[in-house]
């Protein structure tokens, strides 16, 4: 395996790392840079614990090997907001959502994807949007109401 | 009732005084000289009016930390913001620390607040004093003395060094309940914004100095041997740095998570071939089964009574229960570095003493040398409660000389969990030639727990069958002729304490055979449960009583509030079930679903009334029900774990398939009964066990398919 130094862009600071060209971007962040926002659940796609947003889409970072990573931007839950005030994260903690909270950042982080894509989802976008996501806790009920506060608060007018 | 023997630790804290008052989990704590004083919780308020509470219990999600926190500011009188929490570390000599069971509410009642009335006494007095009045004279609000006469205030912070020197009141006034401010209202989770933001430190996150990083090969199948590996191909992944053969399988060390991946794979180990009388599953149940219809240990036995109208007929079903995996989504990981005779964990559990002995006892060394720190825990269910992912960091650590974290892969937390048990029961009942129950018999075959050896010499006598059977023996219902008992059938495979332990299965066979009468009997399924629950208003059974009364309530109310009698579509049924857990929490659930042409079930909505006793946070509460609801769709309709040549087949999300955003329900919970709850219980194992039965009615309701059987597939009903 070729190992390289890349540049990618992590919550808008440039980052140089030295690492395996195929360590996926859940490692390069947990270990390489501590960023440990972003966690890891299944290692395989199917979990969604590992989201990250990528020009506001989000994306498994356990899917995304560091060549692929290469010169690209991720945001991490870290990196939302500068005092856990994006209208997410406020809706997340005004309907209580979290339980034991591990998924709750890749969570939270795929419903901004979908505000994004969908500034006032359904509940069948909703499904469609979460569904790729695991919460044992089963807190699927209020994340489903903290994305329609989310969504009305975006869309009131600033100030 | 409650020990009352109480002291205060004096100490001069660096900076400046503060007033302690520790507690163990019972009681608070009392000691002659600061020695002996060795709390697993306690208060401390600072000169800056801080209130630190720390605690034993493990937080993973059922909001403990927030809950007990409540308890102790309302009788402190603390300003919610100046709360902060630590977690405790195992000592010696404190045996108590572990969070299972749902008994951190009852443990913390009396504890939290005696703690808090007694600092609050303290901080009267020493207010008191400095203004040189009665302190009856005085009230606390918001970690503030206020004096009524002057207006004259001093805040905790203040009057800590003062308060420190007070002898501890001999059994401070507790508030009585029109006094609570914190007690039963809504209060945000203490640690979400710590969630939302990603600053959450689980024990994945965690890190030591010149920690490596290990990923292990255990043994597919209890005695597999490695036969075949490439230890030099793994040894020539970048970054890894040794490999470990230990009793728990083949770890390989490295800079780094990926690297330690990598290595493991390039390791390739192939293990010798199971024997051909290797665990599986399918074998097991049919043994089970078989075991079901054994007479079994009675665990209780009434006679109809003399006039009983004889048995006009009998209705018999037998019930199949699988294998679950808990399936948290932070998978098993522990920090661990050994050094000497020392061992410093890092550490999620549920179990930090279990954990202490057991890596000490497996070290060779003593307890106080192993130092314990518990992390935020992503999921514990009861996987959580055994020590074996401690014990192997340790091993690791030791053999490897160096800190290492050894986090576990989705397959190997999968495949190596501490399985919820199969189990099978066989249920009979007699009915009257008017449909009336007459006879009721539940035999139910399953395991022991193996978590930690069963002591030979235990009396196995008729409690000690119960204790391995809940949901069996507490039979709620009225009936004259009442057999259970139990079967045990060895299990060679790790199983162990899952989200409500031996219920989910037993109510599941109970609720729905309870349906199978009703609609024997052509009775409406919800009034013939409210007819069986006539009689006597409490029984007791075992170590519990039960009150028949707060069942038929939360029965009542989820008449009501489901509009239980309204009329359904086609392939739309509900269903109804009711529990009382340990004798203390009555929950009773309406479900709606939908069975659509291909046999997919779809929950739509779930009424819930649940009387826990007194409520300290009613979003607790709810969260609770919510995600017991949401588990119980898992295990309903989702993934079972099943074994072939000894080792569970399924490794992921993808094939133990667990409820998702599309298959949560709307869900409405009512809490009744708090009115004259004198005690609060907790609240994570409770909403489990009816909400399976409730599915399964609710689909018979729908299609005329009886469920005899979990997980409900597609096949079943199409």
């Amino acid at each position: 395996m070729t190992m390289s130094n890349i540049t990618l862009t992590v919550n808008g600071s440039t980052r140089e790392v030295d690492v395996d060209d195929d360590m996926p971007l859940v490692w390069i962040l947990r270990d390489t840079l501590a960023l440990t926002g972003t966690k890891f659940g299944c290692g395989v796609g199917v979990c969604g614990s590992c989201t990250v947003l990528e020009k506001g889409n989000a994306i498994r970072s356990c899917q995304i090997p560091a060549h692929e990573a290469k010169d690209r931007s991720f945001l991490t839950i870290e990196g939302l907001s500068r005092d856990g005030n994006h209208p997410c994260q406020r809706a997340w903690l005004e309907e209580d959502v979290a339980q034991c909270g591990f998924c709750q950042p890749g969570m939270i982080l795929t419903a901004c994807s979908l505000l994004r894509d969908q500034p006032n989802p359904s509940d069948e976008s909703i499904d469609a949007a979460m569904s790729d996501s695991v919460c044992r806790c089963g807190t699927y009920p209020r994340m489903r109401k903290a994305i329609k506060r989310a969504a009305a608060a975006m869309q009131k007018p600033a100030g | 009732m409650i020990a009352t023997r109480r002291t205060f630790l004096k100490t001069t804290a660096l900076g400046g005084a503060s007033l302690i008052i520790g507690f163990n989990g019972k009681r608070i704590f009392a000691a002659d000289s600061p020695s002996e004083f060795k709390p697993n919780g306690w208060v401390k308020i600072g000169e800056d009016g801080t209130v630190t509470l720390t605690i034993g219990k493990s937080e993973m999600g059922q909001g403990v930390r927030t809950a007990l926190a409540m308890m102790l500011a309302d009788e402190l009188d603390a300003d919610w913001s100046r709360i902060k929490l630590a977690q405790a570390k195992p000592g010696p000599g404190y045996e108590d620390l572990g969070t299972g069971g749902s008994g951190s509410m009852e443990d913390g009642w009396a504890t939290m607040r005696q703690a808090g009335a007694a600092a609050r006494a303290m901080l009267i007095t020493a207010a008191a004093e400095h203004w040189k009045i009665s302190p009856n004279e005085c009230k606390t609000e918001q970690s503030v003395v206020l004096h009524n006469g002057s207006g004259r205030k001093l805040e905790f912070g203040a009057i800590v060094g003062d308060a420190a020197k007070l002898p501890v009141p001999k059994d401070a006034p507790l508030k009585k309940p029109n006094e609570y401010k914190f007690i039963g209202r809504r209060t945000a989770k203490i640690d979400g914004p710590d969630v939302v933001t990603g600053r959450g430190r689980y024990g994945i996150d965690a890190k030591i100095s010149g920690m490596l990083h290990a990923s292990v090969e255990r043994p597919p199948f209890k005695g597999a041997q490695p036969k075949k590996m490439d230890e030099e191909k793994a040894l020539a992944v970048r970054g890894v740095r040794s490999i470990v053969r230990t009793d728990h399988g083949m770890a390989v060390l490295a800079e780094n998570t990926w690297a330690a991946i990598k290595g493991r794979a390039a390791l390739a180990v192939e293990w010798s071939e199971p024997p051909s009388d290797a665990f599986d599953s399918e074998v097991h149940a049919k043994k089970l089964e078989a075991a079901a219809h054994e007479r079994g240990n009675v665990t209780r036995h009434e006679e109809a009574p003399a006039g009983t109208p004889p048995s006009a007929r009998t209705i018999e079903a037998t019930y199949s229960y699988p294998f679950y995996a808990h399936a948290p989504v932070e998978t098993m990981n522990c920090i661990a570095h050994v050094e000497g005779d020392r061992c410093k964990l890092i550490v999620p559990t549920q179990a930090p003493n279990r954990v202490q002995k057991q890596v000490a006892q497996f070290l060779g060394t003593s307890p106080d040398k192993v130092d314990v720190e518990v992390t935020l825990i992503g999921g514990g269910f009861g996987r959580r409660l055994s020590a074996d992912y401690a014990v192997e960091a340790a091993e690791i650590s030791r053999a490897a000389k160096a800190p290492v974290q050894v986090l576990w892969s989705r397959p190997d937390d999968m495949k190596h969990g501490h399985f919820q048990a199969a189990s099978a029961h066989y249920l009979s009942a007699g009915l009257d030639s008017l449909g009336k129950v007459v006879s009721w018999k539940h035999t139910k075959a399953g395991s022991f727990h193996n978590l930690s050896a069963i002591d030979e010499k235990e009396t196995r006598n008729e409690d000690w069958y119960r204790g391995w059977s809940w949901g069996v023996y507490d039979f709620p219902y009225v009936v004259p002729a009442i057999q259970t008992a139990y079967v045990p059938v060895d299990l060679p495979i790790k199983h162990g304490p899952w989200r409500a332990v031996f219920s989910p299965g037993s109510v599941f066979a109970r609720e729905t055979f309870i349906d199978e009468l009703a609609h024997e009997s052509g009775a409406d399924p919800l009034a013939f449960r409210l007819e069986l629950l006539q009689g006597p208003e409490t029984f007791k059974i075992g170590r519990d009583t039960y009150d028949r009364r707060r069942l038929r309530r939360v029965l009542e109310v989820v008449r009501e509030k489901s509009d239980w009698g309204k009329k359904v579509g086609a392939r739309h049924g509900r269903g109804v079930a009711c529990n009382i857990y340990d004798g203390r929490n009555h929950i009773a659930y309406v479900v709606d679903v939908d069975v659509n042409e291909a046999g997919h079930v779809r929950v739509g909505r779930v009424v819930a009334a649940v009387d826990c006793g007194l409520v300290i946070n009613p979003i607790g509460v709810e969260q609770q029900i919510e995600g017991g609801i949401i588990w119980g769709i898992s295990s309903a309709l989702g993934g079972q774990i099943t074994f072939k040549n000894g080792a569970a087949q399924q490794s992921t999300f993808a094939d133990f398939t667990v409820a998702r955003m599309k298959d949560a329900p709307e869900i409405e919970v009512h809490m009744v009964g708090n009115e004259n709850a004198k005690q609060p219980f907790g609240m994570g194992e409770p909403p489990v066990p009816p909400i399976v039965p409730a599915i399964a009615n609710a689909i018979f309701a729908a299609t005329g398919k009886r469920i005899r059987k979990l997980p409900i597939t597609p096949n079943d009903l199409a």
